[in-house]
């Protein structure tokens, strides 16, 4: 018998990753096919739907005005609650810290699809229309714990007596920590924000409650146009999804362990 | 100076902010679906003062009852397939070189990162009518099936999102194991799967269980896959509850179904958690 492991591995991983993959490279084949049909393997080669994306105004809106708006304040706030959070919890003793820890990552264990129905029936409760800062808050929620998880990888690899010898060369609490520690977590603060962001960028069962007429997010749009049995432009929105989502994941397996985050 | 910034408890200062947060738009909203569930349902009124159980009860109907076992059904197939994809994966990512190592994780995450809509949306056009399998079958001669809009179309959906979140936890504990021991097994006369019953499979037993959790709560609670890919007859809990709460408008029927969901994910995310905090421990023991 052989010492080494079974020789099917290597294939058997392949045809996982290949199943793993198949939708995503479908999908992006499909929005530069010229068949309004959904042909794979495309016939031929063209931007037609991507055209069509950018004249369409609803698609634009859900993803300028909706998704990338809120993306980006949601990865912002969340990455200045995060780390005072994380700060907090790494930094500090006290009594009930593991109690809280688990409260602050409490938002992960929680259906996403429940949360959604609690928060819309809360928002109703209060009469408080949809708009895309329903649509915020309900991203902070989710998106935070990521940024919890990356900051405090990144203060637990780090020295506590850096701060403290500036402190003792004259710089007040806030100083040692603008100008030693902050530094010193950049790549873990960029990594929790770039994760709040694609959170926020890709999620779908908070946006199918808190989306309003206005604000549609492009998940919850390509949704309903999966639904309405809508053309190739909802490829060509995917793809552009899958794009930035792609880059994004690069430069945080670039600048930290991406597995820190996950 | 520094005694009394000692003593102020900088720490509230830093952990309240998310925590009044999550007070608000966590527990406040969880509360208010308990109080929902208890309340009866009026077509005409948003709410009615007096208090019922029968929210909980309707869930003992023949209809709901087949809901609930066909949504733990389809879960319980769903981490079965994703145990036998992803652990031979996880296996081979822990025991890979660093640069395979790398590639393949960005290749794990990033469809994991992408909007569940999405890989949806590619298995509808790869199982389509005219999708890809359809147009194989059709080549070698044989008739299309219908594949879509079935329970096979939705474990097939489920295992493609959920199959990274078996990997990474299985991956985490075999890399613990020290690569020595399966040296060490072999050395001492074992083959390779007597040496990976007897020491790689025990060894990562806690990543697995953490695993298979974590997909089961997933799966169950799923609404994104069912809805576009499953049959509407054969509809999951989280259909349900979409509906209940946007199209009927039976808010506390939605709510009751939502907190017993809730409450069955969430138990099985802590069992998940305290699995992997204890493989840790164990592993700082050592």
């Amino acid at each position: 018998m052989s010492a080494r492991p079974p020789r099917l591995l290597l294939p058997f991983v392949v045809v996982v990753y290949i199943g793993l993959l198949a939708p995503l490279v479908v999908v992006v084949a499909v929005s530069f096919g010229p068949s309004a049909a959904f042909e794979f393997p495309p016939r031929g080669l063209t931007l037609h739907w991507f055209e069509a994306f950018f004249a369409s105004q609803a698609f634009v809106t859900a993803l300028f005005r909706v998704s990338l708006l809120v993306g980006l304040l949601s990865a912002a706030l969340a990455t200045v609650l995060g780390t005072s959070a994380a700060l907090g919890l790494v930094r500090f003793r006290f009594f009930g810290r593991e109690a809280v820890e688990t409260f602050f990552l409490a938002p992960l264990l929680v259906p996403e699809i429940l949360l959604g129905a609690a928060l819309y029936l809360f928002y109703a409760r209060l009469a408080i229309q949809a708009s895309i800062w329903t649509l915020l808050w309900g991203h902070l929620v989710i998106c935070t714990p990521y940024v919890i998880r990356s900051v405090t990888a990144g203060l637990v690899g780090q020295d506590p007596r850096l701060e403290e010898a500036a402190m003792s060369l004259g710089a007040t609490r806030v100083q040692a920590f603008v100008k030693v520690t902050l530094p010193l977590l950049r790549s873990s603060l960029l990594s929790g924000a770039i994760f709040a962001f694609i959170i926020s960028f890709s999620d779908i069962n908070l946006a199918l409650f808190l989306s309003g007429p206005g604000s549609t997010s492009l998940p919850v749009h390509i949704f309903s146009q999966i639904q309405w049995q809508g053309d190739p432009t909802i490829a060509a929105a995917s793809s552009l999804q899958i794009v930035i989502i792609g880059i994004l994941i690069l430069v945080v397996q670039r600048i930290f362990r991406l597995r820190l985050v996950v | 100076m520094r005694p009394t910034t000692r003593t102020r408890p900088i720490w509230a200062f830093l952990t309240g902010p998310y925590a009044v947060f999550l007070v608000f738009l966590l527990l406040v909203p969880f509360a208010n679906v308990a109080m929902y569930s208890i309340h009866p349902y009026s077509p005409t009124r948003v709410f009615l003062p007096e208090l019922t159980l029968d929210n909980y009860r309707k869930i003992f109907d023949l209809y709901y009852l087949r809901l609930f076992g066909r949504t733990l059904r389809l879960g319980l197939i769903t981490t079965a397939v994703c145990v036998v994809l992803g652990y031979p994966l996880a296996y081979f990512l822990a025991r890979a070189m660093p640069r395979v190592q790398a590639l393949c994780l960005f290749l794990l995450i990033m469809p994991l990162m992408v909007s569940a809509v999405i890989r949806v949306f590619g298995w509808i056009v790869i199982l389509g009518r005219k999708g890809l399998v359809n147009q194989a079958l059709v080549a070698l001669g044989l008739e299309p099936v219908k594949l879509l809009y079935s329970e096979t179309a939705v474990v097939i959906g489920l295992v493609n999102i959920f199959v990274p979140f078996m990997v990474l936890p299985i991956m985490a504990s075999i890399e613990r194991i020290p690569p020595n021991l399966e040296e060490a097994a072999q050395n001492l006369g074992a083959n390779w799967y007597q040496m990976f019953r007897r020491t790689i499979l025990p060894l990562s037993l806690p990543g697995l269980i953490s695993g298979c959790l974590l997909v089961y709560s997933l799966s169950i609670s799923a609404f994104v896959t069912p809805a576009l890919m499953g049959n509407a007859r054969e509809r999951m809990v989280g259909q349900q509850v979409y509906d209940e709460v946007l199209v009927s408008f039976n808010w506390p029927s939605a709510s009751s179904l939502a907190l017993t969901l809730v409450l069955l994910t969430v138990g099985l995310m802590f069992c998940a958690l305290f699995a992997s905090r204890h493989a840790g421990r164990q592993e700082t023991a050592r």
